[in-house]
């Protein structure tokens, strides 16, 4: 299970976790981290440090998350007495106590108006913005969520995360051509991150399982991942399904070759998708068993995804145990 | 390792220190003759301890290469380093730059998302859903 740590809080936290984090209120709140002297000494003795205030963010989104109100209403006035009312962060994180305070969506609605109001008066309130439509989603108005997105990264191109979040809801809503084009506009941002390739690779194979271009697409993608990092267990799972999807596809159109050459998407040679496909089995079997002989927990990877990785193995009947 | 960076750092000052020392005393003496051989040498060999000092009692190297790299914080995840913040959280080491764009929990999946979009009322219904299941895994 995964480490419950408010300072780096993991990746995927399952309510139990959650609930040790939140246990851990009355600990932090025990001590106060600013200090109650007049101005010259407070600076001298002060004891926060940056890690005082990511704690206190972390444990204000636990505290909401298992209902603990009492303790996260502490925090946020702590937050809002170091940092001000006015600061952007904070006006988003009043908005989010608000937000898990609504008992029904009337009183969400009623959220939503109070950040209109807020971005009337700065329209360049990011966190905000993002709260928004983070509302409009809660509410189950994707659609609108699109439209509020689609102007914030018009607005803010370079924002990642906002394309990113795009791209999902495109994807939830089964618009795979634009969710591809959100996430190679993250790619345009952060051309080294791993992930945004992966995913852009599943993208393309949910979308169309069978076609060549969308397939061969997906191998370059989940190839590109598993080369900025030699150990990725998603890629190298990628990759080898789709080689396997692949490879009867490529076998079975090789009488067509001028089909193949009117798309823009050269399709690989089948000698290399095998090659590719082997190099990714080898792998996937080296991890597999590097983490059954590693201590539970000590490894980066997760139970479910070994046992994804495990299963894919067992179903081509050649894992060496 | 650590051990013997800091004694090498130690000794290596001291004498760099007692050199200094002893080349300033002697211009002040002998305005006008060369610097003893002893001076020199004690010189060199305190710098090159204090050098070696500073690399042994170096943090460890991160691999250079991006994939290497990469591939290392895959593995191994993150892990504490035996520091704690006052509040009592272990500071962990170096994790996936990129988690923040929450690209590897799926469509629609369980994982948190992205941190300015996040779902408290989801996050929240989950965890009431989970408590009254019973509280178990």
């Amino acid at each position: 299970m995964a480490h419950a740590n408010l300072l780096t809080p993991p990746s995927r936290i399952p309510p139990q976790t959650a609930l040790q984090l939140s246990q851990k209120a009355p600990l932090v709140l025990s001590s106060a981290p600013t200090s109650s002297l007049p101005w010259p000494l407070s600076l001298l003795f002060s004891r926060e440090t940056p890690e005082t205030w990511a704690i206190h963010e972390n444990l204000l989104l636990a505290a909401l998350r298992t209902g603990d109100d009492a303790a996260a209403r502490q925090i946020l006035d702590r937050l809002t007495t170091r940092f001000g009312a006015g600061n952007e962060r904070m006006i988003a994180l009043k908005g989010l106590y608000d937000e898990a305070l609504a008992k029904d969506d009337k009183e969400l609605e009623k959220v939503f108006n109070d950040y209109e109001k807020v971005l009337k008066e700065d329209p360049t309130n990011v966190s905000v913005r993002k709260r928004r439509i983070a509302v409009l989603k809660s509410l189950g108005r994707t659609a609108d969520a699109i439209t509020a997105l689609t102007v914030l990264v018009e607005n803010s191109p370079t924002d990642a995360e906002a394309w990113a979040e795009l791209s999902e809801l495109y994807a939830s809503s089964g618009a795979w051509g634009q969710a591809i084009f959100c996430l190679e506009e993250v790619l345009l941002v952060m051309p080294n991150a791993w992930s945004a390739h992966a995913q852009v690779a599943t993208l393309h194979y949910l979308s169309s399982s069978t076609s060549v271009p969308a397939l061969t697409l997906a191998l370059r993608h989940f190839a590109r991942a598993v080369e900025l990092n030699d150990s990725y267990l998603r890629g190298y799972y990628g990759l080898k399904l789709v080689s396997q999807k692949l490879l009867p596809l490529l076998s079975e159109s090789s009488g067509s070759k001028r089909n193949a050459e009117e798309d823009d998407v050269a399709p690989p040679k089948p000698q290399s998708v095998k090659k590719l496909e082997e190099i990714a089995t080898a792998k996937l079997g080296e991890i597999v068993r590097q983490c059954s002989a590693t201590k539970q927990g000590q490894s980066g990877y997760s139970q479910a995804e070994i046992e994804a990785a495990r299963e894919l193995l067992n179903r081509d009947g050649r894992t060496e145990r | 390792m650590a051990i013997l960076g800091t004694a090498f750092n130690a000794v290596g000052l001291i004498f760099l220190t007692h050199a200094v020392y002893s080349s300033s005393e002697h211009t002040a003496a002998f305005p006008h003759s060369p610097l003893p051989l002893d001076i020199t040498i004690e010189l060199i060999v305190s710098i090159l301890v204090l050098s070696a000092g500073i690399v042994a009692s170096s943090p460890q190297l991160k691999p250079i290469r991006w994939a290497k790299w990469g591939g290392k914080v895959a593995r191994e995840g993150q892990r504490g380093e035996g520091r704690w913040t006052r509040e009592g959280e272990e500071i962990l080491s170096e994790g996936d730059g990129f988690a923040f764009l929450g690209l590897d929990n799926g469509i629609g999946g369980d994982g948190e998302g992205r941190r300015g979009f996040w779902d408290v009322r989801g996050k929240r219904k989950e965890y009431t859903a989970w408590v009254k299941k019973g509280g178990e895994n």
